[in-house]
């Protein structure tokens, strides 16, 4: 079993080690690490232990120097000193003071800014292009040019502590600057870059908790969007201007991040769920294109660098999204599907972000926002992807969760972008709109949307009750077939392509391989039947026909379904004990009172025919709480009973005994087959030695293929047997021959005695 | 001299009954005390013997014991009287092995079943005295899970039962030199009970084996000692591990 085998003890270390380092909720010793992409061992045990302390520590540092980061960065931004205001753009494409805290500037309210007079620096301000946030979002290059060159000369304008602000009716306001600070930065960015440092330290656990070729391409991928999220961040900030570096690092930064990111998403599809034909070449390939066409656009010799970015990562995007459907052809991983889906959905909203904002060209307000909002939402959601798949196979809830946010967010964008490109609504209608419109789609969809994501279970709770407790009787009986049982439960539960039972000790039921399976170790329902049953496991894979993950929830589900199979055979057995106690107890009372008696009213029978009828009585007695007593009778042990006991009375008659026994199956005898039997042969025996005056009997007693034969035979007497009163013995016998389904007869041998003959045709039938 | 018999049985048309049965069995002048209950077999026992129940002067030399007695179990009684020289036999209605092997253990040298015919227990009772204890295949197949699952008790077993007075002289076959010979049945010994565990005759068993039926009977006889020793044997050692002794 390669799933089974070197990749689970080194996820076991890992799942300590990280648990406790990383500070993860580890109360059950359990840590989300131990899946997902880490199960896949590439590193031998051994030396992964011994790196483990050392990993450590780098992980810590690593995560010190992330807060270190984002404080320094946070202290930079609020340090320059700023006009406390908000503007928009007005109707004729001006830069229009919308709000402000400052008294100096509250008779200007609504009045277009012209110009920035800061030292000997002079901006004039034409348009509402210093409003855009990002200059990667803008299309045209010398856009581009003129938005960084706008930044520079505002932000250095501003630099200076004393400025003038010259506004369209003339007014000229004298302004001294106050340091910002960081409660000046405003909650979008101190969110985002929250939201960026916790990317950045899942990237560093997952490549620090085993550092395998596919982590570190998750590390790369998660760190370039960690990346463009503390850009987003800073550009949240921006007022008049942004400081110095981002302006003109913002595009090729940020590009390269988007390539690196795509060309990373590659090359992972090409190893992982699993390694395609030709992935090496592929990735190479991949990577070559993006270094050249981030090369050629950092260096200048490529134009129209947006439509270059946009086009290359929707292509990369495509190329996923057909290398998955390749892999999962090859073997149905249900994490390529997961993978897959993810990927068609952040492809789509892509374009769709791509298209709207070439559609808004135009237009440069709504552009405007489209560039800020819809990129900003898209950079997030593909970070809550980043930042989900590692946790992927833990658990259904946060898959839940997410599908929730994924719909309602591409939803949101999508209606956002629509509304604003084709309505030209305000920003906050049409994002109020959206989001009221997309809440009640996915309201309505919800049911599609959870089955689409991650499959439904189809074994109703009724029945899956049904099958627990019949499998439950069927273990009592058959402890040997636990396993196979369980098995067909499971598989009906989980619908699993494959279920195997392995030879493995397992302690605990876990995830394995991603989520593609799950392992449960097979339980001792009986006690001590097996000594091997410990040691075996329950293996199944490809949950839902491989179109479903198998999460951690499953994992509890599938301990559930043991725990209350467990708890139904023990019921079941308790039930069982406890009749047979009660028999037991009732077989004694009997026993003990009556039997005493007719004892003493067989010592006390004044004629010999009296003792015997009371000793029969008593004999019949025994015989009835025997059977309380004991519920099951082995075929072979009664036989020899039946034997001991006949001989010993035939032998005190003088009478020899002819026993010829065969069956081909030495069944459980019931309490009414045991008991019938028993009686109907003393009957029989009982009766030639009374009246037969016979030397020898014979007994044959078969069963074949479930019908028995019994003959007893004599050379007595006896004839005519058709003339026997049928007292009290013959017609007991005939009645217990007819409460097995029996049928019997009596006929004349030749020379001499009589012959009884019982067949019972279907002797299992009646139990 | 008179042979000395204890009976002790609570209902009084029964224990008439067992005399009788006794009487008809031995030629030998009997003398029966009769007991109701458990303290009175004690009371009986103690005066009979004097001071020492182990080593008594004159003691009883057939002891029928039932197992329902009103004030107690007369499995009680056979284990206090483990090392009394009688021939010890349960007398009972119970036929089936989860009364009467306990009662085998205790040291009972064989059972009567009360609602047998007069002549057959007579029979039986005689057997039981020369050294022929009765063996129920299901007894047979408990004596065999018992001995295959092993005793599990030390090496340190007590000495042989005194030889009673109505025992035959046949040497036993009870191996004195082998410390876990009582733990342990011999190849025959074995083969006997899975005879008998099936059904078969002393007789039918003889000719199986090949050897004469009192072989069989004696081999019938060293098993059951060995199931009382073992489980002398046993209590011993529990009795020892519980700082009883």
């Amino acid at each position: 079993m390669a799933v089974t085998g070197s990749s689970l003890p080194g996820a076991d270390a890992l799942r300590e080690r990280v648990g406790a380092g990383a500070a993860a909720p580890s109360g059950t010793g359990e840590s989300a690490f131990d899946s997902g992409l880490l199960d896949r061992g590439f590193v031998s045990e051994s030396s992964l232990s011994r790196w483990m302390g050392w990993r450590l520590r780098l992980l810590v540092v690593a995560a010190l120097l992330g807060c270190l980061g984002l404080f320094f960065l946070a202290r930079w931004l609020g340090d320059p000193p700023h006009i406390d205001a908000t503007w928009r753009p007005n109707a004729q494409g001006q830069l229009e003071l919308a709000y402000t805290g400052d008294p100096q500037l509250k008779p200007h309210l609504g009045l277009a800014l012209i110009g920035i007079v800061g030292g000997d620096v002079s901006v004039a301000v034409a348009d509402v292009l210093t409003l855009q946030r990002s200059s990667r979002w803008l299309i045209a290059d010398n856009e581009r040019h003129r938005h960084r060159a706008m930044h520079e000369q505002i932000a250095t304008a501003l630099s200076h502590h004393s400025v003038r602000l010259f506004f369209s009716d003339g007014n000229v306001v004298e302004m001294q600057l106050q340091r910002r600070g960081f409660a000046g930065l405003g909650g979008m960015f101190w969110l985002l870059s929250a939201f960026a440092l916790v990317l950045y330290l899942v990237a560093m656990v997952v490549l620090l908790a085993r550092p395998t070729g596919l982590n570190l391409l998750y590390a790369i991928m998660a760190l370039c969007q960690t990346g463009n999220l503390v850009f987003i961040a800073v550009e949240s900030t921006l007022e008049l201007a942004l400081p110095a570096p981002f302006p003109r690092l913002d595009m090729p930064l940020r590009m390269a991040f988007d390539m690196v990111t795509a060309a990373a998403l590659v090359n992972v599809v090409c190893l992982h769920p699993r390694r395609l034909p030709g992935a090496g070449w592929i990735a190479i390939m991949v990577w070559a294109g993006v270094a050249a066409i981030v090369g050629a656009t950092t260096n200048g010799l490529l134009a129209d660098v947006w439509w270059w970015t946009q086009a290359g990562a929707s292509a990369m995007g495509l190329f996923v999204i057909g290398l998955l459907t390749w892999s999962y052809r090859i073997e149905p991983h249900p994490f390529a599907i997961v993978l897959r889906r993810f990927c068609i959905v952040s492809i789509s909203t892509w374009m769709l972000l791509t298209v709207a904002l070439a559609a808004a060209a135009q237009a440069p307000g709504v552009q405007n926002n489209i560039a800020g909002i819809g990129s900003m939402i898209w950079y997030v959601f593909l970070g809550s992807l980043l930042l989900l798949v590692p946790f992927l196979s833990k658990s259904q809830q946060i898959m839940r969760e997410f599908s929730l946010l994924a719909a309602i967010s591409t939803v949101a964008t999508s209606l956002d972008l629509l509304f604003v490109a084709v309505f030209s609504f305000g920003q906050f209608a049409s994002l109020t709109l959206s989001l009221f419109l997309s809440v009640g789609v996915y309201a309505g969809a919800r049911q599609w949307i959870l089955n689409q994501l991650l499959g439904s279970s189809m074994l109703t709770t009724e029945r899956m009750f049904e099958q627990l407790y019949r499998i439950a009787r069927e273990v009592e009986a058959h402890p040997a077939r636990t396993p196979t049982l369980l098995s067909q439960l499971l598989r009906e539960l989980f619908e699993p392509m494959e279920v195997l039972v392995v030879d493995k000790h397992t302690t605990a039921t876990r995830i394995l391989a991603d989520g593609s399976a799950i392992i449960l170790p097979v339980p001792e329902l009986e006690n001590g039947f097996d000594p091997e049953a410990g040691a075996r496991s329950i293996v199944l894979r490809f949950a839902h026909r491989g179109r479903r993950l198998f999460t951690s929830e499953d994992a509890r589900l599938a301990d559930r379904i043991v725990e209350q199979l467990r708890r139904a055979v023990a019921f079941d057995k308790a039930v069982e004990q406890g009749r047979s106690e009660e028999r037991a107890r009732l077989a004694q009372d009997l026993h003990d009172d009556i039997g005493a008696r007719l004892l003493t009213l067989m010592y006390k029978a004044h004629s010999p025919e009296m003792e015997e009828y009371v000793r029969h009585t008593l004999q019949d007695l025994k015989t009835l709480t025997r059977g309380l007593a004991a519920p099951t009778h082995r075929l072979s042990h009664a036989a020899a009973e039946w034997k001991a006991d006949l001989t010993q009375r035939l032998t005190a008659a003088h009478i020899e005994l002819g026993w010829n026994f065969s069956f081909d199956e030495d069944i459980v005898l019931s309490v009414v087959q045991w008991s019938a039997l028993t009686r109907v042969l003393r009957e029989l025996v009982s009766n030639i030695i009374a009246h037969a005056q016979a030397r020898r009997v014979d007994i044959d007693f078969s069963l074949e293929k479930d019908r028995l034969d019994l003959s007893v035979l004599d050379d007595g007497v006896g004839r005519n047997p058709r003339a026997w009163s049928h007292g009290l013995g013959l017609g007991g016998v005939r009645k217990r021959v007819k409460q097995l389904g029996g049928e019997v007869e009596w006929r004349e041998l030749s020379p001499r005695g009589i012959g009884c003959r019982v067949i019972i045709r279907e002797f299992s039938g009646r139990r | 001299m008179a042979v000395k018999v204890l009976i002790v049985e609570d209902n009084p048309v029964a224990r008439s009954f067992l005399c009788r049965v006794v009487r008809e069995s031995f030629s030998d002048t009997i003398v029966i005390t009769e007991a109701g209950d458990l303290e009175t077999a004690r009371r009986q026992i103690a005066t009979q013997s004097g001071s020492s129940a182990v080593t008594p002067t004159d003691p009883f030399k057939l002891i029928l014991v039932d197992l329902e007695l009103p004030d107690g179990n007369g499995m009680e009684l056979l284990a206090e009287l483990a090392r009394y020289p009688a021939t010890k036999i349960v007398t009972t209605l119970y036929s089936d092995d989860d009364h009467l092997f306990p009662a085998l253990q205790c040291g009972a040298d064989g059972y009567l079943l009360k609602e047998d015919r007069f002549e057959v227990l007579v029979e039986e009772l005689q057997k039981i005295v020369r050294g022929q204890p009765p063996l129920s295949p299901a007894i047979a197949r408990r004596l065999l899970t018992h001995f295959r699952h092993g005793s599990g008790g030390g090496d340190t077993a007590p000495a042989p039962l005194a030889p009673s007075g109505f025992q035959s002289s046949r040497p036993m076959p009870i191996g004195k030199g082998a410390p876990l010979d009582h733990e342990r049945l011999t190849p025959r010994e074995s083969e006997v009970l899975t005879y008998l565990s099936k059904g078969f005759t002393i007789k039918e068993i003889a000719s199986l084996m090949g050897i004469k039926w009192f072989t069989v009977n004696d081999h019938i006889k060293s098993i059951y000692k060995k199931l009382n020793v073992s489980s002398r044997a046993e209590a011993a050692v529990l009795a020892s591990k519980q700082g009883l002794v």
